[in-house]
């Protein structure tokens, strides 16, 4: 046994924290900066000047009530990013939130309709929990059939999308149906005006936004939550097993952990997040479930899990710099001759380009880490043999993951 | 009278084959190269919007601003400019995961998201508005497959008046199967799909072979895409697809990857389509809330998906990063 | 059975030479200025242990790396082989220790492959080729096969195939009696010798010296890169050979401490399963090494997969102390006192992505030691536990911080060890434990055994390396088809062990 007395460092090394979290950042400028460049060439190619579009879309989103805007768009692609990455961490790839999210707002409504007689608060807080448990009842399907029968969550959230959608709109026509419409007057679909006590307050106002804004109490929740999230995946138990199963399942099920355990408990997690990402437009927004709701935040939630890397707290910048993007579509249009679809294509250039830079760092920094390791423990092992007194009589290592070098 | 509504809808029913048979053997192509290909829907949207426009632009005459070919080229065109552009998607799609060795699924997510933002755009160009093309668009004049156009009972209905690209898909599984079984081109293919390591230690190389692979599951989808919005439904709109995508996607998982085994997956779910569009009035199926009968496409694919699932076998090799011939 | 190791023909002209061969990767040389002559109609064995190099030459020499320095001369002329593509137009191929082969694919369409002979396939016409061929040097196959029925014997030869369809006159045989069985290897040096007379010019790579000495006409030793010795048979023997491998006289065997074994603590009845548990008894008692020897492929790993609960026999008991584990889960049974050393440390030991101190208490992350309530883990103690460890078991690394997958194959190895010894088990499957290792490691690895079985555990030992049985058993089993076929007293001859590891009887392989 070799003790030769060196610090075996216990947390990573300040160098390591900066390689970790700087190397990510770093990625994700160099893919905007593709992504501007790109999206420069375009606006040139209408016969702009990509500073002034440039200079538009910053404009609108960072002055006057913009921050407002920008935050309230951000609110539910926190949630509807938080319950993607948590899925992607186990190695599940959940494209259901569309349809998790929808069938949360039916749920929902139903609260906010029938459960009036609550105080304000406790009736907001039973709102969100039947959110959460609409999320979690339609994210079962896929997470138990998987588990079950082994059927990629792929294709069956898509499937499950599709039903929520009509499902949707069978509750807006039906139990949940406008009643209030004085007889022959022509309304659009949509359902009852929720009672004062189901709404959601104004949180711009505290910072000098107008209310149009739509800025809510949810964004304060949306990055608590984050918080939660983050620390569930680092410090907790099943945290612990999901990155296990999702990184390399065959030794955490040597290790005794239970992968379908795992997974379904990590899909109805991933529900309950999905659960919360109509409540701005149904609670802080509209008040009363529409017919035409906002739709694709559980696509965009994807985008946007990707943008901030899966990361808890990388999606909270990555969400916030969506939307900058999304506000400054109205920029374009007041502004500009640009059409405010620039801003989609600009988005989706941003996401390819994301994935692809983010593939590369990847690899650039484990073939470092690599060598560095190998460099460093053959100095431990030449040092371990001087002090055993035999030199030069160990063999070179061989290193697991690179047998094309050796033998 | 019933078999009316049965005839209608096996033709809706072999409509939506079509579409799901193009689209299948795309993926087929691409997973067989290899490459895990869910971005079938989003090959397919491009394939709706630029077929579209293409239409408009060949058929139109030069004072329109057109080619002025007319028919039937115009829609001929049409169709080959939404095939074209599939495969340029396609292209980002087998650039990332090939060449930047990108995952899999993240790419077809990715050119799902990139491809409905794209159709606005490129619709906010080609009709001035995001969501929709113009209306009066043409299309090929229609046929009617002799013998069975002229079937007693209403069940004739089924095999008239049908787009000469049905006939194209029904043949399709000629050539492809051909291809795949009895080329040199179709052997060398497989191999990528099953053992890349042992294609490329005997000289071949993967990855002009796996881009071949999803080029061609660009064109097919793109053709499927523009097939929708030229041949079925006159016209572009936004969402046209409804799933499609992945619905083919699972009628190629539960064909075995055969092109075959695959017209018999896609006339089933090519039929759950008909049920909501033409049989909403039939015996039991009229007991039920019509959004309800609309989830039925979903529901049937579903079920056939989780209940199949642990007999089928894909490319062995499909979806894994193959370390040779990447730029990182 | 003598072999006339193809005398007179030494006087032949090299049909390649490496000359000065150098190859470097990021952070170490694999070859250094190696000088090699391989001549016609003979067999040239290149030797040496992990990491000296021999693969990697090989490599060069089929193009699938350039070398840094030196160069290939055939005939005299250089040539540049560029890609496995050109190597094969100058008649060289290569049958690499893991096959090739297309599973999915039948025999002929493997050999085929890369080179079809035109554009639509004419698959009648190509299994009469491959036929024809296969008779030519003395091989029985059937064309039609599908590769993945057929036996590793059987598919070995279609690699060989593969090799000789495309005209090579030098073939490269890299470690090719790793998977074989004894009887499948004298069927494989039958076939080398028909290619020796044929005029062929064989490379044997291999660690075995046994089969080299049988074998090899002239033997090259390789050593770090460095080329350390050139010999013949004639003029060696068995323990030179090794000396000049490691470059010191080499612990063959370690001393066994002496332990009267306790009462059986592992008792298997029967146990029969999918794959290739046939009905498998057996028993280890406490302080007692029980040493499993067979070829890769026999059972092994569904074994050690059922012992540890990764794998649900279908009938038969597993008693650990008279509680029957088959068929629990596999926390109930790492509960129960049983740790387990996987054979594939990647697929079920490390997670590579997770620092080493995540990794060191996975198995035990539910013990009220490491987490609590809400499932919260008590990340101090276990980086506590990380840090004990690491020094404990010598695993060379700065900081418990790093990722797994930087650590060199011995310290994972040495990762995974810590982690299951430290459970004080009552029971430790080890599977494979020394693959891949150098022999620093090895001897860890040997040692921390031994040690288990000082300290009254029982230990289950499955391996495919006789030298490593031989070292730590008290007791030899041997397994073929998913059946224990013998016992053997740990001095009994390596000859009947190895009748042991064919079924028990000396077989006519029938292929």
């Amino acid at each position: 046994m070799s003790d030769t007395g060196d610090v075996i460092a216990a947390r990573p090394s300040v160098g390591q924290r900066l390689e970790n979290s700087i190397g990510p950042l770093l990625s994700l400028l160099v893919a905007l900066a593709i992504a501007l460049v790109a999206g420069g060439a375009i606006i040139i190619g209408y016969g702009e000047s990509p500073a002034v579009v440039y200079g538009a879309i910053l404009d609108f989103a960072l002055t006057g009530d913009g921050p407002g805007y920008v935050l309230a768009i951000a609110t539910p692609l926190i949630f509807s990013a938080l319950a993607v990455a948590i899925c992607f961490k186990a190695g599940m790839f959940n494209i259901g939130v569309e349809g998790q999210y929808l069938v949360a707002m039916v749920t929902a409504t139903w609260a906010a309709l029938n459960l009036g007689f609550l105080p304000g608060p406790a009736h907001v807080a039973v709102i969100l929990l039947f959110a959460m448990i609409g999320g979690m009842i339609w994210a079962a399907v896929p997470g138990v059939l998987k588990v079950t029968t082994g059927a990629h969550e792929v294709v069956i959230t898509i499937m499950m999308n599709g039903i929520a959608i009509s499902f949707v709109n069978w509750a807006v026509n039906n139990p949940l149906k406008f009643t209030e419409a004085a007889a022959g007057t022509n309304v659009d679909l949509r359902s009852d005006r929720f009672p004062d006590t189901a709404l959601i307050g104004d949180l711009g106002g505290l910072f000098g936004y107008r209310s149009a804004a739509k800025m809510s109490w949810l964004l304060i929740l949306a990055i608590v939550v984050a918080l939660i999230v983050w620390l569930l995946m680092k410090r907790l138990r099943l945290g612990y097993e999901a990155r296990a199963v999702g990184s390399a399942p065959g030794s955490a099920r040597a290790g005794g952990v239970s992968i379908g355990a795992v997974q379904i408990k990590l899909f109805l997690i991933s529900g309950a997040l999905a659960g919360f990402v109509g409540m701005q437009q149904l609670l802080a927004d509209k008040g009363y479930l529409p017919g035409n709701y906002l739709a694709q935040l559980g696509f965009t939630g994807i985008a946007v899990a990707f943008l901030g890397q899966n990361n808890a707290i990388g999606i909270i910048f990555a969400a916030v710099l969506w939307g900058v993007l999304s506000r400054g579509e109205s920029a374009l249009q007041i502004r500009t001759d640009v059409p405010r679809e620039f801003v989609i294509i600009l988005q989706g250039i941003l996401i390819l380009a994301v994935v692809i830079v983010y593939q590369i760092a990847k690899r650039r920094l484990a073939r470092r880490q690599l060598q560095r390791a190998g460099a460093e423990e053959r100095a431990l092992e030449a040092a371990a043999a001087v002090a055993a007194g035999t030199a030069a009589t160990v063999s070179e290592p061989d290193n697991g993951t690179s047998d094309e070098a050796n033998a | 009278m019933p078999l009316t509504d049965l005839g209608a809808a096996l033709g809706i029913a072999l409509t939506y084959f079509t579409i799901i048979y193009l689209t299948g053997l795309g993926g087929l192509f691409s997973e067989r190269s290899g490459i895990v290909n869910i971005g079938l829907e989003g090959l397919m949207i491009i394939g709706t919007v630029t077929g579209s426009w293409g239409t408009f632009f060949f058929t139109s005459s030069p004072e329109a601003g057109g080619m002025g070919w007319g028919m039937p080229w115009g829609p001929i065109m049409g169709l080959a400019v939404g095939a074209g552009c599939g495969a340029l998607l396609a292209g980002v799609h087998a650039l990332a995961t090939i060449t930047f060795r990108v995952d899999h699924i993240v790419s077809g997510v990715v050119i799902n998201l990139v491809a409905v933002g794209l159709a606005r755009f490129l619709s906010q160009i080609f009709f001035g508005q995001a969501t929709q093309s113009d209306p009066g668009q043409p299309h090929l004049s229609t046929l009617d497959l002799p013998l069975l156009s002229d079937l007693p009972l209403g069940l004739g209905r089924a095999f008239s008046n049908l787009s000469p690209v049905v006939l194209v898909a029904l043949l399709m599984v000629v050539p492809t199967t051909f291809a795949l079984y009895r080329t040199r081109w179709g052997l060398r293919l497989r191999s990528c799909g099953e053992n890349p390591d042992a294609t490329r230690s005997l000289g071949v190389r993967v990855a002009p072979l796996r881009y071949q692979g999803v080029l061609l599951s660009g064109t097919l989808a793109g053709l499927s895409g523009a097939f929708l919005s030229v041949e079925v439904q006159y016209n572009w709109r936004e969402g046209q697809t409804l799933g499609l995508g992945f619905i083919s996607l699972a009628a190629l998982i539960l064909s075995n990857w055969s092109p075959i085994r695959l017209m018999g997956a896609a006339a089933l779910f090519g039929f759950a389509q008909a049920i909501p569009l033409r049989l909403a009035d039939a015996p039991v199926i009229n007991l039920l809330p019509p959004q309800f009968i609309r989830m039925t496409p979903f529901v049937v694919t579903i079920i056939a998906i989780a209940g199949f699932v642990g007999k089928v076998r894909p490319p062995a090799a499909a979806g894994k990063a193959y370390e040779g011939g990447g730029a990182t | 059975m003598m072999d006339d190791h193809g005398a007179g023909r030494e006087s032949a002209p090299p049909l390649v030479v490496l000359e000065k061969i150098t190859k470097r990767f990021p952070g170490v040389v694999a070859n250094e200025a190696v000088d090699l002559e391989l001549r016609a109609g003979e067999v040239h064995a290149l030797i040496g242990e992990n990491g000296a190099g021999k693969s990697t030459l090989m490599q060069v020499l089929y193009g699938i790396y350039p070398p840094d320095e030196g160069r290939i001369l055939m005939g005299g002329n250089e040539v540049r082989v560029t890609s496995p593509r050109v190597a094969i137009t100058h008649g060289i191929g290569m049958v690499h220790q893991h096959f090739v082969l297309v599973d999915t694919f039948s025999v002929t369409e493997n050999v085929i492959l890369g080179e079809e002979g035109g554009r639509i396939l004419d698959v009648g016409a190509g299994h009469e080729e491959v036929a024809n061929l296969a008779r030519r040097y003395g091989f029985t196959v059937r064309p039609s096969a599908v590769v993945e029925d057929l036996s590793v014997g059987e598919q070995q030869r279609v690699e060989i195939l593969k090799a000789l369809y495309r005209g090579a006159e030098l073939l490269i045989l890299d470690e090719p009696t790793a998977v074989l069985t004894p009887g499948e290897s004298k069927e494989l040096f039958e076939n080398l010798r028909l290619l020796r007379e044929a005029g062929k010019s064989i490379v044997f790579i291999s660690h075995k010296l046994d089969e080299v000495l049988e074998i090899a006409d002239r033997i090259t030793v390789l050593r770090r890169g460095r080329v350390v010795g050139e010999t013949t048979p004639a003029r060696s023997s068995k323990a030179k050979l090794a000396e000049m491998m490691v470059g010191r006289p080499v612990l063959f065997r370690l001393d066994k401490p002496e332990v009267e074994p306790g009462e059986p603590v592992l008792r298997v009845e029967h146990l029969l399963g999918e794959g290739k548990l046939n009905g498998i008894s057996l028993e280890v008692r406490a302080g007692e090494i029980v040493g499993i020897a067979g070829v890769d492929g026999n059972g092994q790993s569904e074994l050690s997969e059922a012992l540890i609960g990764l794998r649900q026999p279908t009938a038969g008991s597993i008693l650990l102390d008279g509680d029957e584990l088959a068929g629990r889960p596999v926390q109930d049974i790492r509960n129960a006192g049983v740790a387990y050393i996987p054979q594939d440390r990647h697929e079920q030991g490390l997670v590579l992505d997770m620092s080493l101190w995540e990794n060191v208490v996975l198995g035990r992350h539910d013990d009220p030691a490491f987490s609590g309530a809400f499932g919260v883990l008590f990340i101090k103690k276990i980086r506590d536990l990380a840090e004990r460890l690491i020094r404990k078991f010598d695993v060379r690394a700065r900081s418990i911080a790093v990722k797994a997958g930087t650590l060199s194959g011995g310290n994972q190895q040495k990762l995974i060890l810590a982690r299951e010894l430290e459970t004080d088990p009552k029971l430790l499957i080890a599977a494979q434990p020394t693959r891949g290792l150098d022999v620093g490691a090895i001897e860890f690895v040997w040692r921390q055994i031994l040690e288990q079985k000082a300290a009254g555990r029982a230990v289950l030992l499955i391996s495919a390396e006789l030298d490593e049985i031989y070292a730590l058993s008290d007791r030899i089993l041997t397994m073929y088809e998913g059946r224990i076929t013998g016992e053997y007293a740990p001095d009994a001859a390596p000859e009947d062990v190895g009748v042991g590891m064919v079924g028990g009887a000396i077989v006519e392989e029938a292929s």
